[in-house]
């Protein structure tokens, strides 16, 4: 039950449950000792009454010459009363409605005891007293019928009143349950907001410290984790920027010696010449792959960008694709300004990776398109597409793809780090915006980049 | 030109490299020994790594700044934005990050060497320029490469003097920072405008009575600069 309940859910059940077991017991003993205490009072009231009226029934018996049903016209028994009179075998009665019929048959076969007593029974569907008196002085019985309905009215308000109390109870007690539940569940709650904060690269996310006794424990051992993952976390990607770091240096002495080489190409035999070509294209990539994991680091760090406000994301794009040797014509121009808050220098350099990825693994660049979407006030998002025309993404490996140093076997051969991909993924995430892989219209892959629209727009640039 | 670099394969390589682009170079391994070339013979051109020994690049800079008004590039292994803009500030006025290609640093250096002072700034040249109608007064005079209080002259490096004859060609029009970028250090679409901003901060504290409130090189908001001149 709990597996398929929530928690809350289970406390809250158990609540309610416990309180109509508590409502049901104390209104069961309250309806108890009211009832027998109703039914006493009533019986004794009627007893008396019933006395009452036997003894002037017995007198009137006594006087001579008078006859019982002249006697009982002269009881006057409280409404909801009947007097009955057996004499010498005849019964009389003070009301035309009750008979000796509605005496039960074992009473009214007792006629030789000679003991008075009192009862409880139905008649005419209704829980009535008898009461019978012996008259041996005038040789009768006397029976007094006493209907208690408004004591059953009573004793049905009395039951109603308290099952209403219990269903109150009830819900007051699953109210209660659901609170407690809460309050029980809200660290937890507190726990899962820190780690999904966690999880989304806040380290520095901690559990606030509690006076609670029963959550100090734990709310220790989870900020010694999130310590430990954290300088953990640090520890790596300091590793990865001290290397990178390290690299920089005999990299670029590499870079400008084989440029100093390069520059004597003519004085060189073929084979050497082919040589400083293997060299200079591995080196450029060497290149390209610490400048992308530079820049990874840089996001990790959370170093801070350098946004320009209300860029323009056409002449970025038109810039871009100029900058890395590219036409311009390959940009499908909307014909206006399209403003976005970017770092320039990181958003082109993401969408120079898309552009490479293109012509690396997707048969080349075919189309860079930027539009707009949503109007303007309704948080408007600017959109640049990348097609190419490879054999595009399969559907299961879109999202894999942005993965540091991901690469598809089939595509392994090729050149490519596995970096550029998942740069161009972070450096959206850290602009608040998303890219995605689909597939295009040619049946190639196209990645779909989408940024907020400026806000320096919407506010009517100065 | 010097250079300042104390990783063996860098300044080997790039002496080599430059001295392919045909620059004259005077490579050094420390600030200190940089320091007296710089005294002893003035370069053209400066390109320091900031990552030194015992006397950091920014020190060098500052003191070579005090004997030297030559373009200074600086090669930053670190680029870490405050490294970058402490440096300009500094008195740098570019720079490249390591890891770097030749031609980006040749490019650095030819846009600083393009026009040195007293060179024809462009059509409007042969123009002097009252930026501040004073007393004292303060005149840009772009013939003779030099910007004058009454008599004494405003010791201003050449690329903040080229900065103020770019503002100055014709003044009183509004130049944005990437207008400026693209005309004084040839740096594209892509160029950090913080290089601007800052060589205005340090031409401010040169050319203003207040540079805390700029009269002359006045800050356009979201456009950019424009000189404001006392004609």
């Amino acid at each position: 039950m709990r597996s398929r309940w929530g928690l809350r859910a289970t406390l809250t059940a158990l609540f309610a449950l416990g309180g109509v077991l508590l409502a049901g017991v104390m209104g069961l003993g309250t309806y108890g000792v009211a009832r027998s205490y109703l039914l006493d009072q009533r019986e004794r009231g009627t007893l008396r009454q019933a006395f009452a009226d036997a003894s002037y029934v017995r007198d009137g018996l006594l006087t001579s010459g008078r006859r019982v049903s002249d006697v009982l016209g002269a009881v006057s028994p409280p409404a909801e009363s009947t007097v009955l009179v057996q004499r010498r075998g005849r019964w009389y009665s003070s009301s035309l409605d009750v008979g000796e019929a509605a005496l039960p048959q074992a009473l009214r076969s007792q006629v030789g005891e000679d003991s008075a007593w009192v009862q409880w029974a139905s008649v005419g569907g209704v829980p009535s007293v008898l009461v019978r008196v012996p008259l041996p002085a005038a040789g009768a019985q006397f029976y007094e019928v006493t209907a208690a309905d408004e004591l059953q009215r009573t004793l049905h308000t009395l039951r109603t009143v308290l099952i209403g109390f219990a269903v109150a109870v009830m819900v007051a007690a699953a109210v209660l349950g659901r609170w407690a539940a809460r309050r029980a569940v809200a660290p937890l709650d507190a726990v899962a907001g820190a780690a999904a904060r966690i999880a989304g690269g806040r380290l520095d996310t901690r559990l606030p410290a509690t006076e609670d006794p029963d959550l100090a424990t734990f709310v220790g051992s989870f900020n010694t984790m999130v310590d430990a993952l954290a300088e953990r976390i640090e520890r790596d990607a300091r590793f990865t920027a001290d290397v990178s770091h390290e690299l920089r240096s005999p990299l670029t002495a590499l870079l400008t010696s084989v440029d100093v080489l390069e520059r004597r190409r003519d004085e060189m035999s073929a084979r050497s010449a082919q040589v400083i070509d293997l060299v200079r294209a591995d080196l450029d990539r060497f290149h390209r792959m610490l400048e992308d994991l530079l820049d990874l680091g840089r996001l990790d760090a959370g170093a801070p960008m350098r946004v320009v406000p209300g860029l323009d994301a056409v002449e970025l794009v038109r810039q871009t694709l100029l900058d890395s040797g590219r036409s311009a014509a390959l940009l499908e121009d909307p014909g206006q300004p399209l403003l976005v808050d970017v770092d320039k220098q990181q958003m082109a350099r993401a969408l120079r990776n898309l552009f490479d990825n293109a012509d690396r693994h997707g048969g080349g660049l075919t189309r860079v398109s930027v539009s707009q979407e949503g109007l303007a006030g309704h948080h408007p998002k600017v959109i640049v597409c990348v097609d190419d025309q490879g054999r595009g993404v399969p559907p299961e490996d879109r999202e894999r793809i942005f993965d540091r140093f991901h690469r598809d076997g089939s595509r392994g051969s090729l050149p490519g780090a596995g970096l550029g991909l998942s740069l161009v993924s972070e450096t959206l995430q850290a602009h608040a915006g998303v890219v995605w892989c689909m597939a295009n219209d040619w049946r190639g892959a196209r990645f779909v980049v989408q940024l907020p629209a400026s806000s320096a727009h919407a506010a009517g640039e100065s | 030109m010097l250079v300042v670099e104390d990783d063996d394969g860098i300044r080997t390589s790039l002496a080599l490299a430059l001295e392919d682009e045909g620059y004259d170079v005077d490579p050094h391994a420390s600030g200190e020994d940089a320091f007296a070339a710089v005294s002893a013979h003035p370069p053209d051109l400066m390109l320091v790594d900031l990552m030194l020994g015992r006397m950091d690049g920014f020190t060098f800079i500052r003191s070579a700044r005090t004997v030297s008004d030559a373009p200074v590039i600086v090669v930053s292994a670190r680029d870490d934005t405050h490294d970058i803009v402490a440096a300009l500030e500094a008195g740098a006025d570019d720079y490249v990050t390591k890891p770097f290609v030749v031609k980006e640093v040749s490019a650095r250096l030819r846009a600083l060497m393009r026009r040195g002072r007293g060179g024809p700034i462009n059509e409007q040249s042969g123009r002097r320029v009252v930026l501040d109608s004073g007393p004292p007064t303060l005149v840009l005079d772009m013939d003779a490469g030099r910007v004058t209080r009454e008599a004494t002259e405003v010791h201003l490096t050449v690329t903040e003097f080229r900065l103020l004859c770019e503002l100055a060609s014709p003044p009183d029009r509004v130049l944005s920072r990437q207008v400026l970028l693209d005309r004084v250090w040839d740096r594209g679409f892509f160029g950090d405008e913080r290089i601007v901003d800052v060589h205005i901060r340090r031409l401010r504290t040169k050319v203003e009575r207040e540079p805390g409130d700029p009269q002359i090189v006045v800050t356009v908001r979201g456009l950019g600069y424009r000189l404001h001149t006392g004609e």
